[in-house]
């Protein structure tokens, strides 16, 4: 694993990686730093204009229906500025809290696509459930990293957790119960593979 | 959409929940939508009422965001001061356009218990709008759900899961779906403990 950037003591792997941050920060600054190295930076923040998608994204993504759409909601013109910026050399893209807003259809549609083209993905977020996503979790509060390592490492300190405000992930936390139980013997972190070895 | 179309002859003092893929609008005083839309100078001058520290402070934020510019705030802050300000102009409409999304589980708590006291004691209409209304189960009176141009329907709480199936699927609601579909009968639930009990119950049953 490679030092790609270090950026107000947080250390960008060249690792799929979520940054879990609480709610205080104001990520303007990583967001300009990010552009300022070449990254495909994606906010919430409204654009003027409406970037063009090339027709393969739509029809990849199921999006036809917003190609000739008329008064397109905050939504669709989010979908638009992502599935736009697909066509672009940049290798590392940077996702600002903006995830969340998404449906979970595209949500996964658009993580996999981006990592099947080898490029990195970078996603803030405040969403303990995103933090499944991507496969390197750091954790940032005041200004400072907290934790870091395997989101399957860092997901498991539960007290660490929960004084920041974050509850576990879902998965995380029935699987937590069920090994209490005696119903599985290990932690899981994919729907499927826990109900899989629940009823084989 | 107009937010006062949408709300048109229901009951007040309830907390609605409101799904679709619209943007809101409203021209109508009684009504605050609360987004992390961006003001003019400081937090000071923008909220500038006697209420000023009190409304702050039913926001989980305090005086230390007083002489804060917008572009100085998070987000998160942002929404929390449109509320601020939707509470000092006594607006009777609350509608909280994705204002979840930057919260962390203990603030969510917070803001629920929140929405349950304005409802009660200050009078107010509450409307959550977002994708994923899992969360909020617990305090909806309704559901509503909209297309660009109307209300095409209002649900109760309890049929969720059922009518909204194109919606946001709830992580507990994708692991309830897996065992569904591997022949199991379970209902839906919403908290874990509830799921992880059936499951044992499920469990204890086939030995």
């Amino acid at each position: 694993m490679h030092e790609l950037y270090k950026l107000n003591n947080k250390t960008i792997y060249d690792k799929n990686t979520t940054i879990l941050y609480t709610s205080t920060f104001n990520y303007i600054e990583d967001a300009i730093f990010f552009i300022n190295n070449h990254c495909v930076v994606i906010t919430k923040e409204r654009d003027d204009y409406l970037p063009i998608v090339k027709n393969e994204y739509y029809e990849l993504f199921d999006e036809l229906e917003l190609k000739n759409k008329q008064d397109l909601t905050e939504i669709d013109k989010l979908k638009i500025k992502i599935l736009s910026s697909l066509s672009s050399e940049n290798k590392i893209y940077v996702f600002f809290n903006v995830l969340t807003y998404l449906p979970n259809k595209f949500k996964t549609k658009l993580v996999n696509y981006i990592k099947s083209q080898n490029k990195i993905i970078i996603n803030y977020t405040t969403d303990i459930e995103e933090t499944l996503l991507l496969e390197y979790l750091i954790v940032f509060h005041n200004e400072k990293i907290i934790m870091e390592g395997k989101k399957e490492y860092v997901l498991q300190e539960e007290k660490i957790l929960k004084k920041l405000g974050f509850n576990l992930p879902s998965i995380v936390e029935l699987s937590i119960g069920l090994k209490y139980y005696g119903l599985v013997n290990k932690i899981y972190f994919n729907s499927k593979e826990l109900v899989d070895s629940l009823w084989k | 959409m107009e937010v006062a179309k949408i709300i048109e002859n229901r009951e007040i003092n309830k907390i609605y929940g409101l799904i679709g893929n619209i943007n809101l609008t409203t021209n109508n005083k009684n009504i605050g939508i609360i987004t992390s839309g961006k003001f003019k100078g400081s937090v000071k001058e923008y909220l500038n009422s006697p209420k000023t520290l009190s409304s702050l402070k039913m926001v989980l934020l305090n005086e230390s965001v007083l002489s804060k510019t917008a572009n100085e705030c998070s987000i998160c802050e942002l929404k929390k001061i449109s509320l601020a300000k939707a509470l000092i102009e006594n607006k009777k409409y609350l509608v909280f356009n994705f204002f979840e999304k930057e919260l962390n589980y203990k603030e969510m708590n917070y803001f629920k218990r929140l929405w349950n006291r304005l409802i009660n004691d200050y009078q107010k209409t509450i409307i959550i709008f977002t994708n994923d209304l899992t969360n909020f189960l617990d305090i909806l009176y309704e559901i509503i759900i909209v297309d660009k141009y109307q209300v095409i329907n209002t649900i109760l709480k309890k049929q969720y899961f059922s009518i909204l199936k194109d919606t946001n699927e709830s992580p507990i609601q994708e692991i309830i779906n897996i065992i569904k579909a591997k022949g199991k009968n379970i209902e839906d639930y919403i908290e874990v403990n509830d799921l992880l009990k059936a499951i044992y119950r499920l469990k204890e049953q086939e030995k």
